[in-house]
């Protein structure tokens, strides 16, 4: 056993720490959220000059070949600092889409762009219901003559649609009445048989409806094989569940430090907040969340970091996480009385972060049946 | 970062259980939960004498091993599991020893350590903590240690002593200064206890599961020689405080009903669908998942303090938070199996139909004790805010 952080982990977390810190103050954030892009051009481009892009992506596509783990410190520091931007949908969720299906035509004629910022893709898994769907997608991609499809329905939950230069999405494909599976197409982001609905949601990420209406595509548009996108949806998925954990670890610890601090400054009945018994313990629950949440989070992504199989903490990790994090900022208003329910007040922006990363990828009931059938149960 | 064990380490948990299977198989001891508090046997205490296992973190000079506390984590989970019969030498080798090569004189040194390492005979401790007015309020004691010539005079009264009617040795905390001016955190001092010595009562408790583990020791006129304390006068609380996060940090914090964590498991596995009920099903399917999720995170956070010691730092945040997290488990766990197996849970050990073969309805029974022996939860939460967060004392 080794709790300890290589150097190279320190200091990228070190770094990303005093970036977030520097660049994206509380204050920026909820600047950028009110504008349409949402996020800083200025320090995406920063940050692909920096790597983070390409952390874990090999070397002939411009990433510096790096390992998970520190790809999750990275995601640690962005949660801390409710970081809004393109990083996961584009640098995460398509890339490793893309790496894990596409071909090497495929890899070369994305994934450099993707890790150099130049291009932003994102993905669209979710329903109508705002489910992921991906094993069998309500999206349909119908026949059209011998190499052609149309692809009709809606996604929802569609990160920066607005600003993306391709969806991947995942459709079933049929042809007459028959299907086969579920299929992962890369779209255009934009076209004229696509329509972008923004969706005003309570973290007010950019987010979108994304709905086709005979958007036309093509056998070539097709990531992978025919009838296996949920196979890769699933292979990628640990990795994206480990670095959500990630970013509530980090959110979490931003909240019990605001609070703690809260309860030595504020003063009632004569004296800090602190003093009362009460108090103190409700922070010793936060800190033993924090806690328990790293360590099952790090867990996860110490064993996705050394390949070994992992399934049952990765579960362990999503369901405790998501209920941590919450629970943290449920205390967290009590401490802070009425002035954490302002919007001036940060703490608002971590409550809502908590509940839209419990909501991603299946709240803990979700993975408390995936640990189930890890036991055998 | 690496959640993961050497070879050598596992490795030696092998060999441990290796142990522990044979002397089931002989029958030398039952897995059932109850073991620390109720299985003294100087017998096997001695065989894990032979392998080194006592004082296994102790410097060598002392007759340790000089081996990190990971390893007697490692060693303890398995000794725990099974409910091995360790209560003999267990207060010596976690908090007694250590005491006594951190504050102790030479001679208390020479004479003690050799002895518990070697699992020799009349060597049990027990405790000599609280008292009916000082429990979580510990420096409020008033049994009093009075100088008269080269001794001490014991007078005063113990409360909550577990084994104190099988051990040879109390480890006592008693006040030595009573000048009202200076304050009751610098007013104490440590004693070795011979429970042998005239002026010892030893009287028992019943708990609440109908058992005899603990009692009040009362103490008239006992002459301790002065030999016998530990460290300088009124250092007491110094040193506590030095070793309150040893005792704290050990596995046992998360195993003390490890065999109805087992029994429940292997239940529910056997369960049938159909027979309970889908919903029912469901419903247990989800609870076990959750109390597997955080008996995964309660081990963690043990390894992790006893990482942090061989590290060289001070756990006292790490510890009390473990403890506290731990023994929150363990209450959960005994209440979740009793809804899982429902009233059979109810039967007593001795009664046919029992579930668990009433291991169930005593771990149940013994429940409330979890939170508050060796420091409650709201106690250990204090530790965590004031030590861990720096807020404020008083």
């Amino acid at each position: 056993m080794d709790f300890n952080l290589s150097d190279e982990s320190k200091m990228l977390k070190s770094n990303a720490e005093k970036f977030m810190k520097e660049k994206s103050p509380s204050s920026f954030v909820k600047n950028i959220l009110k504008e349409e892009k949402g996020f800083s051009e200025a320090l995406w481009k920063e940050m692909a000059g920096l790597g983070w892009l390409g952390l874990i992506y090999a070397e002939p596509y411009g990433g510096s070949g790096g390992n998970f783990f520190d790809l999750f410190v990275l995601f640690e520091e962005m949660g801390k600092a409710v970081f809004p931007s393109p990083f996961f949908c584009s640098a995460v969720f398509a890339g490793l889409l893309i790496n894990e299906a596409g071909n090497e035509s495929v890899k070369k004629a994305y994934l450099p762009g993707i890790i150099e910022g130049k291009k932003i893709l994102t993905v669209g898994l979710q329903n109508e219901q705002c489910f992921y769907d991906y094993q069998k997608p309500a999206l349909e991609a119908r026949g059209d003559g011998k190499d052609s499809f149309r692809i009709r329905g809606t996604r929802l939950l569609v990160p920066y649609a607005h600003v993306a230069d391709e969806t991947l999405v995942c459709a079933k494909v049929m042809k007459g009445p028959r299907s086969s599976g579920s299929t992962l197409f890369i779209t255009k982001a934009k076209d004229a048989g696509i329509q972008l609905t923004p969706l005003n949601t309570i973290t007010g990420e950019k987010s979108f409806a994304v709905t086709y209406a005979d958007y036309p595509a093509n056998v070539k548009d097709i990531l992978g094989s025919p009838g296996k996108g949920a196979v890769y949806v699933e292979k990628v998925m640990p990795k994206l569940i480990v670095l959500k954990c990630g970013e509530m670890v980090g959110g979490l610890s931003k909240v019990v430090d605001m609070t703690v601090d809260y309860v030595k400054q504020r003063v009632q009945f004569g004296k800090p907040l602190g003093v009362l018994q009460v108090v103190q313990h409700y922070c010793a629950d936060m800190t033993t969340l924090l806690d328990t949440a790293r360590m099952i989070a790090y867990q996860a992504a110490s064993l996705i970091s050394a390949g070994l199989p992992c399934a049952k903490e990765v579960a362990m990790a999503k369901a405790w996480c998501s209920d941590a994090y919450k629970r943290a900022t449920q205390v967290a208003h009590q401490l802070h009385g009425g002035i954490g329910f302002t919007e001036e007040h940060d703490l608002h922006l971590y409550y809502k972060h908590a509940k839209a990363l419990e909501m991603e990828f299946g709240d803990s009931w979700v993975h408390r049946q995936r640990v189930a059938e890890a036991m055998g149960l | 970062m690496r959640f993961w064990f050497t070879e050598e380490q596992n490795k030696f948990r092998q060999t441990v259980r290796d142990f522990l299977q044979a002397e089931l198989k002989a029958g030398t001891f039952v897995a059932k939960s109850g073991g620390l508090a109720e299985g003294s046997s100087q017998e096997f205490s001695k065989k894990m004498a032979q392998r080194g296992w006592i004082g296994m973190t102790w410097p060598k000079q002392y007759g340790g091993q000089g081996r990190s506390y990971v390893d007697k984590v490692i060693l303890n989970e398995e000794i725990f599991k099974v409910q091995a019969p360790v209560a003999y030498h267990f207060l010596a080798d976690r908090q007694i020893g250590p005491s006594i090569i951190h504050f102790g004189s030479d001679w208390q040194k020479e004479y003690f350590l050799p002895r518990f390492v070697r699992a020799e005979e009349n060597m049990k401790f027990c405790l000599l903590f609280s008292e009916p007015n000082a429990g979580s309020d510990l420096v409020n004691v008033a049994t009093s240690a009075t100088k008269d010539g080269d001794s001490y005079l014991i007078r005063g009264q113990k409360v909550w002593t577990s084994g104190g009617h099988q051990s040879e040795y109390g480890w006592l905390l008693a006040r030595t200064c009573f000048d009202p001016k200076v304050p009751r955190h610098e007013s104490c001092s440590q004693f070795i206890l011979d429970l042998r010595l005239p002026g010892v009562t030893v009287r028992p408790i019943i708990n609440m599961a109908g058992r005899h583990t603990f009692n009040e020791v009362f103490f008239d006129d006992v002459r301790v020689e002065k030999r016998f304390m530990v460290g300088p006068e009124n250092e007491a609380f110094k040193q506590i405080m030095a070793q309150m996060d040893y005792e704290r940090s050990g596995v046992e914090r998360i195993l003390q009903n490890y065999p109805i964590y087992q029994k429940l498991m292997e239940y529910v596995k056997k369960m049938e669908k159909k027979k309970v009920g889908e919903a029912f099903y469901s419903w247990v399917r989800d609870s076990v998942a959750q109390l597997e999720t955080e008996f995964q995170i309660g081990r963690l956070l043990v390894y992790y303090t006893a990482w942090t010691i061989d590290q060289g730092r001070k756990p006292s945040k790490e510890a009390a938070l473990a403890k506290a997290y731990c023994n929150q488990y363990e209450q959960r766990l005994n209440d979740l199996a009793t809804r899982v197996l429902g009233p059979s849970s109810l039967l007593r050990e001795g009664t046919p139909w029992a579930a668990f073969d009433g291991e169930l309805a005593e771990c149940y029974l013994w429940s409330p004790s979890y939170t508050l022996q060796g420091g409650s939860v709201e106690v250990l939460k204090n530790i965590v805010a004031q030590r861990g967060l720096n807020l404020p004392r008083k």
